[in-house]
């Protein structure tokens, strides 16, 4: 079943748009409103959501909660009709609700300034030309923040979208005429693999909205992840009595084959090729995550086209694990893969992450970087992304610089520190390093203090010394000692710290 | 050594350094714990030690600097700064700080020197209370609404009334995402500026400003706030540094239990709730406003405003030094305990995982596994 989204702006003909292309096609089409209204009526407080961020309210606890609710709903909606038919959905942040389904077709509607303002002063006949521009122009500024609030994207990233229509050229029904064909590429076809990615977010959004039903656990801020009816639930360490229920909760839905509940208050990407357990670099991000209680998300990062799907690698595990054994296109150099659907390494991996507390989830993503990214759901608290060994097919040479360029891109897209498994060790780890900097940074503390404690009058001569050149230069002193003195003792405390695990 | 000391820097003995690394302690993980400040608890504590109000303003304004430069640095590595904000903000506030170094420099100047300390710390007591009163009690009554269901956070009237007024130009703030006339960001500045010179809390004021004015979020406010924060204390430090107003060996006592502080106070923020972070922020700047409020009739009578007898004075002192240490020690206990507490839970997930209780299987899984 296919799915289109159709991210539109206010008068932008969007809905017609939509409308009309699902018409064609003969598919559903969904409004927004629909799903709001349904959300509303669910007890999800969209208004007040919508108010709190339009009106730059900050947002609370509660109010996130409500929020994650709110577009887990939206998600359970449109991935429950699309398992059934073929569905068009139009509203501000279509393009971003389903990331990482490979089938989604994802159009931006958009219409020229002169033409909006028409259509305003038609529908509200009191405002003036420049009132309707300004009202406009609001309207735009709103749906920005929106979408910067609830998916901490760039709702205008062009790289977002698969097709952009301007409809200053184009009626909409020609441009519906247009998509059609565009619709029936092969690269817009579901898959076995990418329908189970869409029935995985599925169960994600029915199991988070059931913790946020149940009165046990309501007040629970959860991320909920599946994967082929693995279901991966992390919570805050404070929550840790309410999130006693979850499993009993979520015993009631349908689909799930295991749950993985973990304790973190945030998340740390780790990308590599392939994983190994008994790795160094594994022991060093485990390592970090307990410092930081943090879960792992393991993503197996493939290059090229050997995999047509990012979900098709995985998708042996359905087989496996007793249901219907719909498929996947498979990469042909896969190394073997385990009875749970993952090659062996991953999956011994990951049991590792279980036992050590520290699971998140994991995936498989071919195609390089920017497949990388917008598979990455930038609303998740990821704290750190790990960039191991990838590339393996290239020669060394070219895998290094590879990877140093995936670092950068990833640091350059994500506003969370990108690094190394060389690095990790000593950017975040102790080490001998890390020994010799903190008892410099020692030595020269108590040099600092020993100096200034054992000649108290001079120091307070020199600094409240009368005449105009004395205070300039006392002056230019104290701003160049502080610093220093606060950045010496400041990388030794941080240290002192770092080595009892308190970060 | 009396020569210099004088009436201006006191004398440095074993239980002042280790009373003033406390407060930098307190101070410091107050700082990292609810985002801003520290100052509101270290300047009062060092005027309760002995330290004249000017000097302590000074050496609290110097130790911020440097603790600025390393906090917003950390804040920037999450993008939490938005420099442009911090920069337009800096501007006035530099000009604020020189004006209260100004009229401080003028109140302490004339008379003797026994009267003007006192007039300057009257001056410091009265803005203290005033404008921390109005910034803990909107904090409470927040706090009250967001319990009772009535409200999403923090009041945005005051974003929401000047946004109609449209004054131009009016700029875009790109990493705090809002829109603000360029003279509402120049007048917060201004007063940042000036309370920060004034009694050293430039972060209890620019913070709430930043968020009920501007309508940014917390986060970017307080990372903004640090910023903007190595300016005003760079600014702050050199114009009290040509005055000679500074202690040196206070601000390395202060470093000294503020830099550790700052960080257990910010590893207290990931295990606490949001709500509990603003009640235990509101009530220590209560307890804070009463030490200084307790204080005040003791500078009155100084400066020969109030009929009292003097003897009474070391008991008003000591029960303003009791409400400021029980706020701080309050404060600190509660972090402590969060940061404690969080830490046993810790080991105990880690025990569990490794006594060999799985937390995969399939279907629901028992409570002990989570």
């Amino acid at each position: 079943m296919q799915i289109i989204c159709v991210s539109r702006g206010s008068f932008g003909y969007g809905n017609e748009l939509a409308v009309k292309l699902a018409q064609k096609l003969g598919y559903d089409c969904i409004a927004r409103e629909t799903l709001t209204d349904g959300a509303t009526d669910r007890g999800i407080p969209v208004g007040k959501i919508e108010s709190a961020v339009l009106k730059r309210h900050p947002i609370t606890e509660a109010l996130a909660l409500q929020m994650e609710l709110m577009k887990a709903f939206i998600c359970e909606q449109i991935c429950g009709r699309a398992l059934e038919k073929s569905v068009v959905y139009h509203g501000r942040t279509g393009h971003l609700v389903l990331p990482g389904i490979s089938h989604v077709l994802r159009i931006r509607a958009i219409a020229n300034d002169e033409e909006r303002i028409k259509m305003t002063l038609r529908r509200m006949p009191n405002l003036t030309r420049e009132k309707a521009k300004r009202y406009n122009d609001q309207v735009d500024e709103d749906r920005r923040r929106w979408v910067r609030t609830l998916y901490n994207a760039d709702w205008e990233d062009p790289s977002l979208y698969d097709v952009t229509i301007n409809f200053l050229n184009m009626t909409a029904e020609n441009s519906a005429s247009a998509l059609v064909s565009i619709a029936q590429l092969p690269e817009f076809k579901a898959t076995p693999a990418s329908m189970q990615a869409v029935q995985d977010r599925l169960l994600a959004s029915r199991c988070r909205l059931a913790i946020g039903r149940d009165d046990r656990t309501r007040e629970i801020g959860v991320t909920v992840k599946a994967d082929h009816g693995n279901v991966a639930v992390t919570y805050l360490p404070r929550q840790s009595k309410e999130a006693a229920f979850i499993p009993e909760v979520l015993g009631k839905i349908d689909g799930i084959q295991s749950i993985v509940c973990t304790v973190a208050t945030t998340n740390i990407l780790y990308i590599q090729e392939s994983f190994d357990p008994d790795a160094p670099s594994l022991e060093q991000v485990i390592q970090v995550a307990e410092k930081w209680n943090a879960s792992i998300e393991l993503i197996r990062l493939l290059e090229g086209k050997g995999a047509a799907a990012p979900e098709a690698v995985t998708a042996p595990a359905a087989a496996s694990s007793g249901r219907a054994a719909d498929g996947g296109i498979l990469d042909d150099a896969s190394p073997a893969l385990s009875h749970e659907g993952h090659p062996d390494g991953v999956a011994k991996t990951f049991d590792k992450l279980i036992q050590v507390g520290r699971a998140n989830t994991v995936r498989t993503i071919p195609g390089g970087a920017q497949k990388l990214l917008s598979s990455l759901n930038r609303s998740e608290q990821n704290s750190l992304v790990v960039v191991g060994d990838v590339f393996l097919a290239r020669e060394m040479s070219v895998r290094k610089r590879m990877r140093r360029d995936l670092i950068s891109f990833l640091a350059d897209h994500l506003k969370i520190p990108v690094i190394s498994t060389e690095d990790l060790k000593g950017q975040y780890l102790f080490g001998t390093k890390q020994w010799l900097h903190m008892a410099l940074c020692a030595v020269a503390t108590v040099a600092v203090y020993l100096a200034v404690f054992y000649n108290q009058e001079a120091v307070l001569q020199f600094t409240s010394a009368p005449g105009t050149g004395r205070r300039v230069l006392s002056a230019a002193l104290v701003a160049l000692f502080v610093p220093i003195v606060a950045w010496i003792y400041g990388s030794f405390s941080h240290y002192v710290l770092k080595l009892i695990k308190l970060e | 050594m009396n020569e210099i000391l004088g009436h201006q820097f006191i004398e440095m003995t074993w239980s002042i350094a280790l009373q003033v690394m406390f407060l930098g302690f307190i101070g410091g993980m107050l700082s990292g714990f609810i985002g801003s400040g520290g100052a509101f608890f270290m300047t009062p504590g060092m005027m309760n030690l002995g330290v004249v109000g000017n000097v302590a303003v000074a050496s609290n304004i110097t130790h911020k600097f440097g603790k600025a430069l390393i906090g917003s640095r950390k804040h920037a590595e999450l993008g939490n700064v938005d420099k442009k904000l911090s920069v337009f903000m800096a501007i006035t506030g530099a000009i604020g700080i020189q004006l209260a170094a100004w009229l401080m420099d003028l109140m302490s100047g004339g008379g003797d020197a026994q009267e003007g300390g006192a007039g300057v710390d009257l001056y410091i007591s009265i803005v203290f209370v005033v404008v921390l009163s109005m910034v803990s009690l909107s904090m409470l009554k927040d706090i009250m609404n967001t319990r009772s269901g009535n409200g999403s956070g923090p009041s945005t009237k005051i974003v929401d009334f000047l946004s109609r007024f449209n004054l131009h130009p009016i700029i875009h703030f790109q990493v705090a995402d809002v829109r603000v006339s360029l003279w509402v960001v120049l007048f917060c500045g201004l007063a940042t500026g000036y309370l920060a010179g004034t009694i050293g809390v430039g972060g209890f004021i620019g913070v709430p400003a930043m968020i009920y004015v501007f309508g940014v979020s917390a986060s970017v406010a307080a990372g903004s706030e640090l910023f903007l924060a190595q300016f005003n204390g760079a600014f702050g430090a050199l114009t009290y540094a040509f005055k000679g107003m500074v202690d040196l060996r206070l601000v390395l006592l202060l470093f000294s239990g503020s830099l550790f502080g700052i960080y257990i106070g910010a590893y207290g923020t990931k295990v606490v709730k949001e709500i509990f972070i603003r009640m235990v922020t509101a009530l220590i700047i209560l307890l804070c406003v009463l030490s200084r409020l307790v204080n005040i009739p003791t500078y009155l009578q100084q400066l020969g405003y109030l009929d009292m007898d003097p003897s009474y004075n070391p008991y008003f002192n000591l029960a303003s030094k009791a409400l400021l240490y029980a706020s701080g020690i309050t404060g600190g206990a509660l972090i402590l305990f969060f940061v404690l507490k969080a830490y046993f839970q810790r080991r105990k997930i880690q025990t569990s995982l490794t006594t060999g209780v799985s937390s995969k299987q399939s279907g629901p899984i028992p409570e002990s596994s989570v």
